[in-house]
């Protein structure tokens, strides 16, 4: 094969069984990788009822077809297991230079099964595998985990390992891979630490060879050249990283603020990126491969927050600061570098210490409960509970079952901002109606990155779309969606589509694998990947009923700022989107869309 | 010779598209560990590109038992022959820099040929961190972006 | 007054976050900006040729595409205007 290695690693922490198989050509050509491959293989292997923490889960560290050569940012790859938090396929994705290294030791994925019965790590050096103590490792941050796995193997090996976050279950613990970068969401490390595995650690000396060497070379010097020359990815995003947001959020009026009670913050430019390029960052770093390079090194420089780190990005800036109705940019740093360190999602965490403060301020709780006064910004709040969650200490250890459980648990659920129980983004739906859809229907719970509607509504990209209008989200999204699932599973990063789109990346693909996919072909995969998803989760127990916004979003108009009066009008667009998508109005793919598909 | 390759640094991300685009070129794979440019990456995030300086006195040749290196009067690149080669790898060891390797493929000592005068890592070098530029004003920008500031300071105490 | 919002690059042009502008339309607005700023505003924000395509301009969080006057729109004194180049994330 070319552009995929063709060889799955399973490894079965139960009875420690280490295998290979080869990869299914025709699943490959069908669900191309990473995110998509992952989810086609993980549900032909796992009941959607299974419990997600139990040894009966699965893991899965997927790689895509074009993770590891030089096509444009493809550094990524996507752990594929069913989501703690959620209840839903998990598909958490991740750049950094892990993924690449798995190829280049022989494997196009792994699956891990079963659960160690003592703390272990994953050892791989090309086809010598090994699964390895780790006791001496369990307790320790993810950067000295990671210091600690490169001293005993191999200096130049790449780490994706978990923190306390994970190994304590919290429930939105993430994966860390090179220190910094992170399958964060949805609460992957959770099902890592159930199965006592602190890392996977990986060196490679092999290669990654595509079909057609001179049309791949120039399918990728024609879309970097585009990716050069986009204002976006050759100028905001490189000057001031992602936070470049926070502003515009916040001047179209669609900024959370204090817990989504408003969408406008005073302070933002505190915590902007311009603010941060200012004072904060030190320099760019970059993912493997990558022309953007997003990634921004940082120090808080003096007090009690000093440290060097990396980040933050614009939606932890948001979730610990306007959430939070913070404005100093030391302690969001600080919390942001204690989720890297824990191995947490510092977007649902932020959320849920928001949530956790709106319960303080409407009196539901009191300071016995929270150990410390939990007024909206409260700076020092924000670098105490992370912690002590990430420990489940305390009132942290409310706070690691996420805002939903916590606001259900106190008798409020409608003081959670999630969606199919994972925290809703940075982008107030109700500024923003295509984003409203967007979360409702997100085949992993609240989350931006699965059809950024953002682009066109807010940046106008590729076309500018009327943030108030609903007329034509559903088919937009429908789009967005679709595309997005097929480049996770490509390998390459969501944010080159700033600048290219289907042709350029199915372009890419065909060069590197030797199999023709038109810009057409790699859309209708996307609608495989999003159905099959779907499928998954329908099976698992989720009704048209999850597919909906927090109440305050339907219910409650923004009381201030640009977008003052404004609720989200999902229910005009969501029956349009089910159309769109094929489905029945109780959301459920049909016969005919499935055989469309394949799948059924 | 009329170019050099100009490593800067400061600019370089880490992304390593030079190791990628090397190896693409010479071994027809993504890999980087056959690459004949080597990005070091420290900790905070900073990251050094590596790759044959074309010495004037090159030890690796100064080494070689066989006489399969050479260095090119006219373009000045130092070249391994393969056909002369015998894999001892003393040309590795010789040098100071680690800038020439030992394929285990090709069981050969490697070196960076400039691309025969396309340099590949410069080509692809998305930060201008690697540039392929005339010997002569290569060094112009920094020399310039240096004076810039004593310019300033002659300005400022002239006014 | 209206008061004018800069942000990201533009700030770099303007040397200022901030300004406030005496002006009865956001035409008049911008040409006062075009004429105060030089040429790089009026290359990345509004010249001669018009509204720069790698600009986002904002009358009180409403884009100047979506709204029904465009450049022609009245601005009232407490009126916000936003200034941004074409930026992106996530």
């Amino acid at each position: 094969m070319y552009g995929w290695i063709g060889k799955v690693l399973r490894v079965n922490l139960t009875s420690g069984k280490i295998s290979t198989e080869p990869l299914n050509e025709k699943l490959a050509k069908d669900f191309i990788g990473a995110r998509g491959l992952g989810a086609k293989i993980f549900s032909n292997e796992v009941d959607p009822n299974v419990d997600p923490l139990s040894a009966e889960n699965k893991l899965l560290f997927v790689t895509g077809p074009l993770t590891g050569t030089l096509a444009t940012s493809a550094g990524r790859y996507n752990v594929v297991t069913k989501g703690p938090l959620t209840g839903t396929i998990a598909a958490s994705n991740s750049g950094g230079y892990f993924g690449p290294e798995l190829k280049y030791a022989g494997y196009d994925l792994i699956i891990v099964e079963g659960r160690a019965e003592k703390p272990a790590y994953l050892w791989i050096y090309n086809d010598k595998v090994e699964i390895r103590c780790a006791e001496h490792l369990w307790g320790k941050l993810t950067g000295e985990t990671t210091d600690l796995l490169l001293q005993e193997t191999d200096p130049e090996a790449k780490v994706a390992c978990i923190g306390p976050g994970g190994e304590n279950m919290v429930l939105f613990a993430g994966i860390v891979n090179d220190k910094h970068r992170a399958a964060g969401r949805t609460g992957v490390g959770a099902v890592m630490g159930s199965k006592n595995l602190k890392a996977v650690v990986v060196r490679g000396t092999g290669g990654v060879k595509v079909a057609n060497k001179e049309a791949f070379r120039e399918a990728v010097l024609d879309a970097r050249a585009k990716l050069m020359a986009h204002p976006v990815t050759s100028g905001g995003l490189p000057t001031y990283g992602t936070n470049v947001l926070i502003n515009i959020l916040n001047q179209i009026g669609s900024l959370p603020t204090n817990n989504f009670r408003t969408a406008y913050f005073e302070e933002a430019d505190k915590i902007s990126g311009e603010t941060m390029a200012e004072t904060k960052y030190l320099r760019k770093k970059a993912c493997f491969a990558c022309t953007i390079s997003c990634g921004r090194v940082s120090a808080v420089k003096s007090g009690p927050w000093a440290h060097v780190g990396e980040g933050p990005e614009y939606e932890a800036t948001w979730s610990y600061g306007s959430q939070c109705g913070v404005d100093d940019v030391d302690a969001i740093i600080k919390a942001n570098n204690l989720c890297d360190q824990l191995g947490i999602d510092p977007i649902t965490m932020g959320s849920t210490i928001a949530c956790a403060m709106e319960l303080f301020e409407e009196g539901v709780i009191d300071q016995e409960t929270t150990g410390l006064p939990l007024n909206f910004g409260n700076a020092e709040a924000l670098v105490k509970l992370t912690e002590d969650t990430g420990y489940q200490r305390g009132f942290g250890a409310e706070l690691a079952a996420g805002s939903y459980r916590l606001a259900n648990k106190y008798g409020h659920p409608e003081l959670s901002m999630t969606v199919k129980k994972q925290e809703i983004p940075a982008y107030d739906p109700r500024g923003v109606q295509g984003m409203g859809l967007e979360y409702a229907t997100s085949n992993r719970g609240g989350c931006h990155v699965r059809g950024y509607l953002t682009s066109p509504e807010v940046l106008g990209i590729p076309e500018k779309l009327d943030p108030d209008s609903t007329e034509e989200k559903p088919a937009w999204l429908k789009t967005f969606q679709d595309l997005t699932a097929a480049l996770d599973s490509a390998g390459i990063c969501l944010f080159t589509t700033f600048a290219i789109g289907g042709p350029e990346i199915a372009d890419m693909l065909s060069a590197a694998t030797g199999i023709d996919y038109s810009a057409e072909d790699f859309l209708h995969c996307g609608d495989r990947i999003w159905n099959l998803e779907r499928l998954f989760n329908l099976a698992a127990g989720l009704t048209a009923a999850d597919d909906n916004l927090p109440p305050r979003m339907l219910e409650e108009p923004i009381p201030t700022g640009p977008n003052k009066g404004k609720v989200s009008k999902l229910p005009e667009m969501l029956p349009v989107y089910y159309q769109v998508r094929g489905w029945s109005s109780d959301g459920i793919p049909t016969d005919e869309k499935l055989t469309e598909l394949g799948l059924a | 010779m009329s170019n050099i390759l100009l490593i800067t640094p400061e600019r370089c991300t880490g992304c390593g598209s030079c190791e990628l685009a090397c190896s693409f070129k010479h071994e027809d794979e993504f890999k980087p560990t056959a690459s004949r440019v080597s990005v070091l990456r420290f900790e905070a995030g900073v990251s050094v590109p590596l790759t044959c300086l074309q010495c004037d006195e090159p030890y690796c040749m100064a080494v070689c038992k066989t006489g399969a290196i050479d260095k090119d009067a006219d373009s000045g690149l130092v070249s391994v022959d393969g056909n002369k080669c015998i894999g001892c790898r003393m040309c590795v060891m010789a040098c100071p820099f680690g800038n020439i390797n030992y394929s285990v493929t090709a069981k050969k000592a490697v070196k960076c040929n400039y691309c025969d005068g396309e340099p590949e890592c410069a080509l692809w070098c998305p930060q201008q961190a690697i540039e392929y530029l005339p010997q002569d004003t290569a060094t112009l920008g920094r020399k310039k972006a240096y004076s810039a500031k004593f310019a300033q300071l002659v300005e400022e105490v002239q006014s | 007054m209206v008061t004018v919002r800069f942000f990201a690059g533009i700030r770099e042009i303007t040397g200022q976050k901030e300004t406030t502008v005496a002006a009865s339309t956001l035409k008049d607005l911008l040409t006062n900006l075009a004429a105060k700023h030089g040429l790089r505003f009026q290359h990345e924000v509004y010249g001669p040729e018009g509204v720069s395509d790698e600009a986002i301009i904002l009358v009180n969080g409403r884009h100047l595409e979506h709204l029904p006057e465009g450049l022609e729109t009245e601005l009232v004194p407490d009126d916000t205007v936003a200034i941004f180049p074409l930026v992106g994330g996530g």
